[in-house]
């Protein structure tokens, strides 16, 4: 799995120290960027794959809520109690709760882990998808010039035996047309050696879809947390 | 409407004109079929200068009449023709008693392995990818005239 990017807002400088100090000993540790509610505000979001928020100032979490990209994955890390708790989840169905209890840092970390693989597959989801739609492409040219190669060669077979008869046979033509049927002659072996590479597309696309078959079906390797 | 003998007539005489005079008995003739008139005629040419003699036939349904009528020592079959394909002709030939013993060239621009494998199996005696060289077609060529 690529190294993820997580963002942790919160306004409790005890709660970002600690959480960074658990991923820090974890094996594959994220990017982590910590802002609170007023440098969040400041600045437009950091990429990320992964936000964490945790105690925030009084009426903060819903604004904060709303800024942030509708299809990131979010968890909110508050006390079972909180009041705007019920709503938020109605508002936000992805948003994923961690209760503030005593053994709150290891669970959001097994969260964390859950979300960030989630969110790895996801991507490699899209990419497969991208890269489908991409061979689809090269397949519907692929075909076009397989169906296309046939005149071509045909054309092609017409140009340099005719170049090579005449330049066999020059009879009454100047050296002047000579060199002339020659730069055709040689000009049509070169379109050849081009049109010999769309025979082996067939094989370069099979290997394309072959890679991007194996890069859908690669597993994430899950990481424990140790904290 | 023109007979089937006609046809064959109209069709091989169009080709065979362009014999300049070389007697047809005593040299080595090649049928070329090709439902190309350009490609015939550019086959013709290289051959005709190499001391052959070629007879250029454009409907394949017309090979086993033209063949009784030439008698060929080597067959050039194109592959890609309408009603009757070179697979199909070369298949028939080697099935008859009278004419599989007449080597056939195909001459395609089909070049992929499993063509020319299938080529093989239909019993062709060699095989020319288009475009071709004068050289690849003459050694074609000569290894069986």
């Amino acid at each position: 799995m690529r190294n993820a990017n997580v963002l942790i807002l919160t306004d409790e400088t005890d709660f970002a120290r600690l959480l960074t100090a658990c991923w820090q000993g974890e094996r594959n540790p994220p990017g982590i960027t910590v802002l609170s509610s007023e440098l969040m505000k400041e600045q437009d979001s950091p990429p990320h794959d992964l936000v964490v928020l945790g105690p925030l100032r009084e009426g903060k979490l819903s604004g904060l809520l709303s800024s942030l990209d509708p299809a990131a994955a979010v968890i909110l890390c508050a006390p079972a109690d909180s009041r705007e708790l019920a709503q938020l989840r109605a508002k936000y169905p992805r948003l994923v709760h961690v209760p503030l209890r005593e053994d709150w840092a290891q669970t959001l970390l097994l969260v964390a882990g859950e979300s960030l693989r989630r969110a790895e597959a996801m991507r490699l989801a899209k990419q497969a998808e991208r890269n489908a739609s991409e061979n689809e492409r090269y397949a519907t040219l692929g075909r076009y010039m397989m169906d296309m190669k046939h005149s071509v060669n045909n054309a092609l077979t017409s140009m340099l035996g005719n170049a090579e008869l005449l330049l066999l046979e020059p009879g009454q033509l100047s050296s002047q047309s000579l060199a002339q049927i020659k730069t055709i002659h040689s000009m049509a072996l070169r379109i050849n050696e081009i049109m010999q590479r769309f025979s082996t597309l067939a094989t370069e696309m099979r290997e394309a879809e072959n890679s991007s078959q194996a890069e859908t079906e690669e597993t994430p390797t899950p990481s424990v947390p140790r904290c | 409407m023109a007979s089937k003998a006609e046809r064959l007539a109209a069709d091989v005489h169009l080709l065979s004109v362009e014999n300049h005079g070389v007697s047809m008995a005593a040299s080595k003739k090649i049928l070329i079929v090709d439902d190309s008139p350009a490609q015939v005629k550019l086959i013709h040419g290289l051959l005709e200068r190499e001391g052959y003699s070629p007879v250029g036939l454009s409907d394949p349904k017309l090979v086993e009449e033209t063949i009784h009528m030439v008698r060929p020592m080597v067959i050039l079959l194109d592959v890609v023709m309408p009603e009757r394909n070179g697979f199909q002709v070369c298949r028939d030939l080697k099935g008859n008693t009278e004419f599989k013993e007449i080597p056939v060239i195909m001459v395609t621009s089909k070049d992929t392995a499993s063509d020319k494998f299938w080529g093989e199996q239909q019993g062709a005696d060699g095989y020319v990818t288009k475009p071709f060289t004068r050289e690849d077609l003459l050694r074609a060529v000569r290894r069986f005239a």
